[in-house]
């Protein structure tokens, strides 16, 4: 009798470390060590408390490429004009492209460079001072497995610096493009330090060419933000059906900082959002605003971890959700305050819609707090359209679907209207109105 | 509380040898010359239990109990026919009275209106149940879990393990296999109990675990109010205490289970103290009816206790309504689970829970709305306060719902008591100590309120005990 040996994901991605370690950027002991550790988590199972909700074993079925820095790799060269410009949702911005994991010069529009402002491949930012300090200094490799993975194999992404005291008036756009053209990993890994008194604003998408196969897509960055800056992060991810993602994004920040951020997931086989903010110093704000429109057989697993490490410091996190046909939503937000961390502030909020049957929304806000003065709250509610609300916009000659549709608006804009980026915004606005069509 | 704890009473025990194997089960089963099926299920639980490994999930640390060094069965002897209570062991007597919850007052209550039916359990085994009598003219069965096995085999039969099975979890699985006795009670159509019936468990000989087993029954229309107590003398080593709680409630059926649980949390460096792993579960099998919990948690070392409702029966309704205590090093991780099935189904859960001192309090609790489950609705409430910087307070709800006519709330805060409230009454003269008392009494009155009146004067004494010394 044949037998079929099949080779796990796990043992492929180790395979892959030792075939590729010489080609990849950095310092190779965070590598290994990032592998070591990638080892020993493992993909996590549906037993994993932390992806207790989304399928990653199914994701990660089949066969698998891996995304590459080497420029002359087939996957590399599917890049057109035209799909950059319809990518870039902000006319007026210095605009990124990272195509399949890797820093595309060709297809970015960095134009001239406003002083103090540095943007790179991050392959080619090795050797400065700012990305030794802080390259996977604050993403733990050991806390887990995806994080592990992309600091192992990671093949590319951005570095952008902003000096002490520069004010960076243009959006960066980071487009995160994936044109593959097998199924493949990606790894892409950006890196933000933002100087003292610096202030900038950060808009990473992710989306498909619509020559693409299936994609894996494993993105990380690292934005540190130092004292008295000020950074506005928005993420917007629209992958379509071919697109699997998860994407960490792990925020540090210093005294009296202020960090705001919009995750906006509009579509996407499977988006897992990994979103750590650890607010270190004294005087520290954050933002932490989100938006999912589900529908077919979509997940999207939210995770966030707000770490209050000092007193003083106020976070306020915001997450809504309209969750329709089989797709399921799940949103876990974990505040935790540290035993020193008193005057906290901290508040979080969970607030869904089930618009369907078929429909599953799983919600999980956790405190865990060991300081006594402080002021934590969560709250979460899901409900359906309320029918008083749709009666009463049709009493006044309103069809049920638009009064519906009314009611989904109101909703949303509650995030949508957190978004400062005028483009941005009505951006979102016309894609929230296609959706409930 | 304090002091009373600190005696353990005389009773000679008749103990099983230390360790856990199959021939321990037999012996326990022996012991209480239980039916060939009984043992059966024992040993089939017993079975599966080997093949599982204790939970680690619940936000404690502890050091893990040696199975191996527990004695599983021991029981107060010689058992002979009691008609008065002058009969009853004075020891026990007396140990019940430094509590407070004397059986003479029971029985002083009995003349009253009020009246309390008891069924003592000292060490696993029922030592004197009473009421009995006017009990059983309204055809209520209330006794001693062993007792039902020889007398009532076919509703133990019906009902035992179908809320809980013994495949539920390891602490569920080791009870099915070594439960010494319980409580079992069934009320029978249309029955309004007239008295509330209470169960005071203690437990008692040094080093043995405490596995008991209730099984209450409601059917059609039937309504009871049960209460639970427990305390424990004050002992070094970590004791064991695996319960399980399995409630039915039939068409239009309610069952209120009140508990107020006060065993030994260790000295104040944590010493010692009660390992409380507890699996309660109520069933509402049929339409329209209930189910409610309520819950003062003011003892034990370690605390794991989810009391439970599966909303099966149509408009049925589940309540949760807890008070958690913790002080010095005691650690809880408890809540609840509202299992939203049939149609039309309410739950509502309030959770308050206190830390102090260098403790850990965690709410865990699950909400499930199932998929045409419709019309389902749910409230939940849970609170921290903190008393001190070296506590935790910690929330972990899981809410899932896949019916979208469900509506799911849920809101938790945390806090300290606020100075400003301390400052107004010590301005009228009232001590820093008392206005605590005052100030966490009222924070937990939506759920003192639940509890009846006796048991309410009790936990309310508790309260102030267990936080004694946590300020200033």
């Amino acid at each position: 009798m044949e037998t079929i040996t099949k080779v796990s994901i796990k043992d492929k991605i180790i395979s892959e470390f030792e075939l590729s370690k010489n080609s990849l950027f950095g310092d190779s002991t965070i590598r290994k060590n990032a592998l070591d550790s990638f080892a020993k988590l493992g993909i996590p199972g549906r037993k994993s408390e932390e992806y207790k909700y989304v399928n990653m074993e199914l994701a990660l079925k089949g066969d698998f490429a891996f995304s590459s820095p080497n420029p002359f790799a087939a996957q590399q060269t599917r890049l057109s004009e035209g799909q950059v410009e319809t990518a870039s949702i902000l006319k007026t911005a210095i605009v990124v492209v990272i195509e399949n994991g890797v820093f595309s010069a060709n297809n970015s529009r960095l134009g001239v460079l406003p002083k103090g402002l540095i943007i790179q491949n991050i392959s080619d930012a090795t050797n400065l001072d700012s990305f030794k300090a802080h390259y996977s200094n604050y993403a733990d490799v050991a806390s887990d497995a995806f994080i592990a993975l992309n600091t192992a194999l990671a093949s590319g992404g951005v570095f952008i610096h902003v000096a002490k005291s520069a004010v960076i008036e243009l959006p960066i756009h980071i487009i995160h493009i994936n044109t593959c053209s097998v199924p493949t990993i990606v790894n892409a890994r950006n890196l933000v330090v933002v100087e003292e008194n610096a202030q900038t604003t950060i808009v990473e998408s992710f989306v498909v060419s619509s020559n693409s196969t299936k994609v894996f897509n494993n993105a990380l960055s690292e934005i540190v933000v130092a004292a008295n800056a000020n950074v506005k992060h928005y993420k917007i991810q629209d992958e379509g059906d071919v697109g699997n993602l998860v994407n960490t994004t792990q925020v540090y920040q210093k005294k009296q900082s202020v960090f705001s951020t919009n995750n906006l997931t509009l579509s996407g086989s499977l988006v897992r959002n990994n979103l750590t903010i650890v607010l270190d110093d004294e005087f520290i704000e954050s933002h932490l605003n989100g938006l999912y429109l589900t529908k077919g057989t979509q997940v999207v697993d939210n995770h966030t971890l707000v770490d209050h490490r000092k007193p003083n410091c106020n976070s306020n996190e915001l997450y809504k959700g309209i969750i329709d046909e089989k797709s399921a939503a799940t949103f876990n937000g974990k505040i935790y305050v540290r035993k020193d961390a008193q005057k906290t502030n901290a508040f979080q909020s969970n607030k869904n819609i089930l618009l369907s049957d078929d429909g599953t929304i799983n919600t999980k806000p956790q405190l865990e707090i060991y300081a006594d003065d402080v002021k934590c709250s969560h709250g979460t509610s899901t409900g359906k359209l309320d029918e008083d609300q749709v009666f009463y916009l049709r009493a006044r000659g309103l069809s049920e679907a638009s009064a519906k549709k009314l009611l989904m608006h109101a909703f949303a804009s509650e995030v949508v209207n957190t978004v400062e980026l005028e483009e941005l915004k009505s951006y979102l606005e016309a894609e929230i109105s296609n959706r409930f069509e | 509380m304090n002091n009373t704890n600190s005696s353990v009473t005389d009773i000679e025990s008749d103990n099983a040898p230390k360790g856990l194997n199959e021939d321990i089960v037999r012996f326990i089963s022996k012991k209480k010359n239980e039916p060939e099926w009984m043992l059966e299920y024992r040993l089939k639980a017993f079975a599966y239990w080997k093949t599982l490994e204790e939970p680690t999930w619940a936000h404690v640390s502890y050091k893990k109990p040696d199975f191996q060094d527990i004695i599983y069965y021991s029981a107060p002897k010689p058992k002979k026919e009691l008609k008065s209570l002058d009969e009853v062991d004075p020891e026990l007597l007396k140990t019940f009275e430094k509590l407070g919850i004397s059986l003479e007052e029971q029985k002083r209550l009995s003349g009253v209106e009020s009246r309390i039916a008891v069924d003592a359990v000292i060490d696993s085994v029922s030592v004197k149940t009473t009421f009995k009598e006017t009990l059983s003219e309204k055809g209520i069965i209330f006794c001693s879990f062993s007792e039902a096995v020889q007398e009532h085999p076919d509703l133990i039969k019906k009902y035992m393990g179908t809320v809980v099975p013994y495949t539920d979890n390891f602490y569920a699985a080791l009870n099915a296999a070594v439960f010494s006795d319980g409580s079992f009670c069934y009320i029978p159509k249309g029955v309004r109990c007239p008295m509330e019936l209470s169960t005071y468990f203690r437990i008692n000989a040094s080093g043995t675990g405490q596995f008991e087993r209730t099984l209450l029954i409601a059917d059609e229309g039937a309504y009871v109010s049960y209460l639970e107590g427990c305390t424990a003398p004050m002992r070094d080593e970590n004791q064991l205490h695996a319960a399980v709680v399995e409630i039915v409630t039939h068409k239009n059926a309610e069952v209120k289970y009140s508990t107020v649980q006060n065993w030994y949390p260790g000295d104040k460096n944590g010493k010692g103290g009660i390992f409380n792993f507890v699996t309660k579960r109520g069933i509402c099998l049929e339409d329209n009816s209930k189910i409610s919990w309520t819950q003062v948690e003011t003892g034990s070392a370690v605390t794991w206790k989810y009391p439970s409702v599966i909303l099966k029966g149509d408009n049925s309704i589940g309540e949760f309504y807890s008070v958690a205590v913790t002080n010095n090093y005691q650690q809880a991780d408890t809540g609840t689970k509202m299992m939203h099935l049939g149609k039309n189904t309410r739950s509502t859960i309030i959770s308050k829970g206190i830390s102090a001192g260098f403790s850990n309090n965690s709410y865990r609790g699950l909400v499930r709305i199932a998929k045409g489950a419709s019309n389902a609705r749910n409230f939940s409430q849970c609170d921290s306060l903190l008393m001190g910087d070296k506590c935790g307070a910690h929330t972990f709800p899981y809410i899932e719902i896949k019916d979208k006519t469900a509506i799911v709330e849920h809101e938790a805060t945390t806090s300290k008591i606020g100075e400003d409230q301390i400052f107004y009454c010590k301005q009228r003269g009232i001590d820093t100590e008392k206005a605590i008392g005052l100030i966490v009494n009222g924070y937990c009155k939506e759920v003192l309120n639940q509890l009846p009146m006796e048991f309410a004067v009790e936990a309310q004494k508790l309260l102030a005990v267990s936080l004694e010394g946590s300020v200033g």
